[in-house]
């Protein structure tokens, strides 16, 4: 492979190789010579973090290839989650916008060569566009599961003998997934050791700007109170069940109650709702409750299922105009509060309007 | 002193008799010594879980010597199957469905299914409604099974293999099909593609299997498309849609489609002009559906229609990668009947009310409180209503197991 090909792919097997085989070591970074890579690597990790997408500077490949890995060590010596999950998708799409150029044969072969896909060429017609490529499915599934578009769905994919039809561009799409997937594994073991000056003097550098931007790009915080009347039609349904004393299915529980920890309802109001309602065991509802909010066992917080996880299982009902735009019940819950305080705003704002209907 | 209802003595120790001779007729499933195994007794309601067995031996000599209730093997393979959930160490997962009629809506349910609620005296027949007029939702129910709705379940089973086979591409030797031992069906599938999957593919494969979330656009409706030939000959989803329409706008009462609330032109097109939709279907491509049914109309009546080529499976079961599913060719201890294991291709002949009772005797006296009608082993019975009769053990043992009635001494 050329240099200009490793610089575009700096993370396929043959660009590993080629840094490799010049053997550096950290101190001969700090050789002026270097001082292009080092500004290009603390360059590709500032893009990631402002623009969320890694631009590709194929004039100087060298630059360009030994930037990568560079960058790599920074996003590991910050060693913030959030920031290597940011990394690995702007490289990632940085990948996608080369790969959409190239011709199939070049991408079936990253496929294959570095991922491991089961895909071929065998070109079919579908509605009037060709669909050049088939993939096992297995693969696919793995690829396109963070995907949300209907036209993601595995049910509304040509696919005959464990194949699926893809064109050239949608096979680009599911590589970028490919790849952020593999950035994301290197990057996200934080590391620790000390630089030397020049290399440190760009990290701080880097470091300033993800400060700057951590607000910015870590979403809004939900309300501390429990707010009902912004509870998704979904998690209305099972908390009107369990009011009722339904049996509520392994799902509708664990649905129900991972909801209302992420909403911030108190583990003792919970224990309480449950068991004055069922028979259930205060204790062992306790366990569970505390289990699912991270306080036992493997300590992980659990998040509620998806609104496509609600579907498959039938709870996701009664769907309003809010749930179109959502992929979470949490979206909605944080949409919805929004929607509510908005309107709350402009009664008070209009207070003589509101006490004249009364 | 009476019995209690459905004497679990005597079925016990019919189902230790059948275990001392059988036991060395249980297969072994594939690669026992990773799987999990876990048992259900006569008394008491607590499973036996964790279990492992390195050699078959071992697992025979364990039936032989506790003749269990309910016998189930995990749809997982573990490092260490006997270590608690969390140390067992997951290698994968046999991608296992459930097929049970007792998910359908059918009218034989009202025959033979009964709820009560135990809150207030309401009662019914059929399922029970998901919130008594009372306000509560804990029902008691009682339910039995028929002809009709084991047809039912089967033909969801035929349904589900056809989609495993031609879509999937499974083969036909990495999957089985058992029949539960009660209510439905069961179809293993253990595909190398399937093993590693993880809970969010395995869901991704139930949307595939009941339809859901299919768009009609996708399958080649939509006034967007440009293609040539009708899709209904095309593998898939593409052509199952398109047969699935053109069956159900073939077979639709006028009343039905004008109860879907349809746009005026679409209600028009499939009650008057079905003729033209037929055609347009069989010679054309789908897009140029869209011009008599709009999109809107169209996605309405599709979710209807694609409902009679999908399959109707337990979606909690295929997407849990820590399943129990029973171990084929044990006992089940809610019938009396053996989980069967049916080989490919014999599906459409199998009829569990003539095979699936093994357990074989001399005739005894039933004190019946109340059971439905049901032919086994194509004898009639009931209905009994407080009543006393004489049956040979293995239809004795259907309705004591279903606790219908008692042993009369
Ligand atoms: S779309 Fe999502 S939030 Fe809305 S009801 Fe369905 S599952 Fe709940
Ligand atoms: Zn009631
Ligand atoms: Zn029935």
């Amino acid at each position: 492979m050329s240099e200009r090909e490793a610089a575009k792919y700096p993370f396929l097997k043959a660009g590993l190789e080629l840094l490799d085989g010049l053997d550096l070591q950290l101190d001969d970074l700090t050789d002026p010579n270097y001082g292009k890579a080092l500004d290009r690597a603390a360059e590709r990790v500032k893009e990631a973090i402002v623009q969320g997408v890694v631009s590709a500077k194929l004039a100087d490949p060298l630059t360009e290839l030994l930037s990568y890995p560079l960058a790599v060590m920074y996003v590991t010596l910050i060693g913030e989650q959030f920031l290597s999950r940011r990394f690995a998708l702007a490289e990632a799409v940085r990948a996608y916008n080369l790969l959409q150029d190239e011709y199939e044969e070049k991408i079936t072969r990253i496929a294959v060569d570095e991922f491991g896909w089961d895909i071929r060429r065998d070109p079919e017609n579908i509605d009037g566009v060709p669909h050049t490529l088939k993939l096992a499915y297995p693969d696919y599934l793995r690829a396109a599961s963070s995907f949300h578009e209907a036209k993601w769905k595995l049910v509304n994919r040509k696919m005959e003998n464990g194949l699926v039809c893809l064109t050239g561009v949608e096979a680009a799409r599911l590589l970028q997934v490919g790849v952020e997937q593999w950035v994301r594994e290197r990057v996200s073991t934080p590391s620790s050791f000390t630089l030397p000056e020049p290399l440190q003097k760009r990290l701080d550098d880097v470091k300033k700007v993800f400060e700057e931007n951590r607000v910015r790009l870590s979403g809004s915080q939900l309300p501390d109170e429990v707010i009902n009347e912004a509870f998704p039609p979904c998690m209305r349904y099972c908390l009107e069940g369990l009011l009722a004393g339904k049996r509520a299915s392994h799902m509708e529980r664990f649905g129900l109650t991972s909801f209302l920890v992420n909403v911030g309802m108190p583990i003792d109001d919970m224990v309480q709702l449950y068991t004055s309602v069922t028979d259930f065991d205060e204790s062992l509802t306790r366990y569970q409750i505390e289990h699912i909010a991270g306080l036992k066992g493997h300590r992980t917080k659990y998040t509620p299922p998806t609104c496509s996880t609600l579907r498959t299982h039938g709870i996701c009902r009664n769907m309003d105009s809010i749930c179109e735009t959502v992929s979470h019940p949490l979206g909605y819950y944080r949409k919805k509060v929004r929607r509510l305080e908005r309107q709350r705003e402009q009664q008070e704002a209009e207070p003589s309007n509101t006490t004249a209907q009364q | 002193m009476d019995e209690d209802w459905g004497s679990p003595e005597f079925v016990k120790a019919q189902f230790r008799q059948w275990y001392a001779r059988n036991s060395d007729t249980i297969p072994a499933p594939i690669d026992i010594a990773h799987r999990e195994f876990a048992f259900l007794t006569f008394h008491g309601r607590t499973m036996y879980r964790h279990n492992r067995f390195p050699t078959l031996d071992k697992l025979r000599r364990y039936l032989r010597s506790n003749a269990p209730a309910h016998s189930y093997h995990s749809s997982g393979y573990y490092d260490d199957p006997a270590a608690d959930m969390a140390r067992k160490g997951w290698r994968g997962a046999d991608l296992v469905f459930d097929i049970d009629a007792d998910h359908f809506d059918l009218p034989c349910q009202m025959e033979h299914d009964r709820w009560w609620c135990r809150n207030c005296d309401n009662q019914g027949t059929g399922h029970h409604p998901e919130i008594c007029e009372c306000g509560k939702a804990q029902f008691e129910t009682e339910t039995w099974l028929c002809a009709r709705c084991l047809q039912a379940a089967k033909h969801e089973a035929q349904k589900l293999l056809d989609i495993l086979i031609q879509d999937f591409g499974v083969g036909t030797d990495e999957l089985t099909t058992n029949f539960s031992g009660n209510r439905g069906y069961h179809v293993h599938v253990h595909s190398d593609g399937m093993i590693p999957l993880d809970q969010q593919a395995r869901r991704e494969i139930v949307d595939y299997i009941m339809a859901i979330g299919l768009e009609a656009e996708y399958q080649g409706f939509s006034q967007r498309n440009r293609g040539v030939r009708p899709t209904l000959a095309e593998g898939g989803w593409r052509g199952r849609t398109g047969r699935a329409l053109y069956d159900y706008i073939q077979e639709v009462e006028p009343e039905e489609v004008k109860s879907m609330k349809l746009s005026r032109r679409a209600t028009k097109s499939i009650i008057e002009d079905k003729e033209k939709v037929l055609n347009t279907l069989m010679k054309r491509h789908p897009s140029n559906v869209t011009s008599l049914i709009d999109p809107k109309s169209l996605q309405t009546v599709l979710e209807k229609a694609v409902k009679l080529q999908a399959s109707e499976i337990d979606t909690v079961v295929t997407t849990d990668i820590h399943r129990l599913i029973r171990l084929p060719k044990t006992l089940h201890s809610k019938t009396g009947w053996q989980v069967q294991t049916i080989p490919y291709g014999s599906l459409p002949d199998y009829d569990p009310l003539t095979r699936a009772t093994v357990i074989t005797g001399d005739p005894v006296l039933l004190e019946f409180r109340w059971a439905p009608k049901i032919k086994i082993n194509d004898v009639e019975y009931g209905p009994y209503e407080e009543e006393e009769a004489e049956l040979p053990v293995g239809a004795a043992l259907f309705f004591l197991c279903k606790k219908g009635a008692r042993l009369k001494r």
